[in-house]
């Protein structure tokens, strides 16, 4: 009675049977056999979880260490755990590569969209910057842990700018809204992966005043990622954003 | 539904296990996957485990339940170390600081603690990773307070991780038969 059906409902094919079904269907008319992608029973989903744990527990323990322990207040750990951290992101990301490599693809590529993004993420940065002052915290405390130690140093600038704008933007956004929305996904719905992606992004930076203006931050990145499906926007507006703040404070220190 | 699903055929009847409208060349229940003309042993079979899935997701809605309670509790500690420290040592120039970072960690709590029915999953790995980072900047500064009251913070780190284990047990249920 299928040729019946009208030709308003949207239709898809049973992959165990191939018979028609209507594309809200959770279940095959025909079969019965599950249609929807998001299968995972619960041990996978427990191991999903758990890893996904040990990759926040190393960003835990390196953050941690490296902004509240007075020996690793220096240049040198600081870069050591940066390049902990970027590594981990690497690493895991790589681990479920089948599942992640797509979000390296940038099919939907727009010159008009990029530089919408970049507006948007620029403007963000000022009002933040703006608006919080000198409350603002994270970024900018690092930023002066760099600038101080770096003072005399002719690339002090450029080594500003690589290690507040471009390694956040490019291994946070890997590590964040690559490796752990993706591994979340699997287990939830969109909307519970993207709120605990943003909320574990936030609290890392360890600073309460961020926190208002880091959770819609990382809402927006989520957003971003999972409706363009790819990570692309978000490095850039994520770099934008960081590149702001550096500008901000390298003119603060001339 | 029916707006939604406009199915041809004459009859359109109800799927005995969901209530959803189901067309009556239909051989399984899209919604639910009940076996609309399967025989009677593979009905009673199929309502049979749903019952089953009902009673085990009771049992997940307590561990659930315990675990939003716990981050009700941890917003009840806050507040109060947070007034008691402030009180005790008034003249410390950043006991204002503390007060006002146990209470908006309170906060925190409290909103997560009244969220965890509706975004279960969501709310407790939330609260447990907060949880942690407090308890590892607590050590870092004095490595004592590991100590503090140490069976109280494993209890409520149990609660909370069989809450998360039960928000993914709900998640999947509610998604294998139609249950709320």
């Amino acid at each position: 009675m299928s040729e019946n059906t009208p030709k308003d409902v949207e239709i898809t094919t049973c992959s165990q049977c191939g018979g028609e079904v209507r594309l809200n269907s959770k279940f095959c008319n025909y079969c019965g056999s599950r249609l929807s992608a998001n299968s995972d029973d619960f041990g996978k989903s427990w191991t999903r979880l758990k890893e996904a744990a040990l990759f926040y527990g190393i960003d835990i323990v390196a953050c941690c260490l490296a902004s509240f322990v007075g020996i690793f207040k220096t240049l040198g750990w600081s870069l050591f755990f940066d390049i902990l951290m970027a590594i981990s992101a690497i690493l895991f990301f790589a681990y479920n590569w089948s599942e992640n490599k797509h979000l390296l693809k940038w099919k939907s590529f727009s010159f008009l969209k990029l530089s919408g993004y970049a507006a948007i993420a620029i403007c963000c940065s000022v009002i933040v910057h703006y608006s919080v002052g000198w409350l603002n915290v994270v970024i900018f405390n690092k930023d002066e842990n760099y600038f101080e130690l770096l003072r005399g140093n002719l690339a002090a600038e450029v080594f500003l700018i690589f290690f507040t704008a471009v390694m956040p933007a490019l291994f946070e956004e890997l590590g964040y809204r690559g490796y752990l929305l993706q591994n979340l996904l699997r287990i939830a719905d969109k909307d519970q992966a993207i709120y605990i992606t943003s909320f574990l992004f936030a609290i890392i930076h360890m600073s309460f005043i961020s926190l208002f203006w880091l959770i819609p931050f990382a809402l927006f990145l989520g957003y971003t990622r999972v409706k363009e499906n790819t990570l692309w926007y978000g490095i850039f507006i994520h770099f934008f954003f960081n590149l702001t703040a550096c500008v901000f404070q390298i003119l603060a220190a001339h | 539904m029916e707006e939604l699903y406009p199915v041809a055929g004459p009859a359109i009847e109800k799927c005995a296990s969901c209530n959803t409208s189901v067309s009556n060349s239909d051989v399984y229940c899209g919604d639910c996957g009940y076996p609309l003309k399967g025989n009677e042993q593979e009905q009673q079979n199929f309502l049979y485990k749903r019952d089953v899935a009902d009673i085990d997701m009771a049992h997940f809605n307590k561990q659930l339940k315990n675990a939003a309670n716990s981050l009700y509790y941890l917003a009840g500690v806050f507040v109060l170390t947070g007034i008691i420290f402030y009180f005790i040592k008034n003249d410390d120039p950043d006991a204002f600081v503390i007060l006002l970072e146990n209470l908006v960690l309170a906060f925190v709590f409290l909103a997560l603690g009244g969220y965890a029915r509706k975004k279960p999953l969501a709310c407790i790995v939330s609260g447990l990773c907060l949880y942690a980072i407090v308890i590892i900047l607590n050590v870092i500064t004095n490595p004592a307070t590991l100590f503090y009251g140490i069976l109280v913070k494993i209890a409520i780190i149990g609660y909370l991780i069989k809450g998360i284990k039960s928000a993914i047990e709900i998640e999947r249920l509610k998604k294998e038969y139609h249950l709320n």
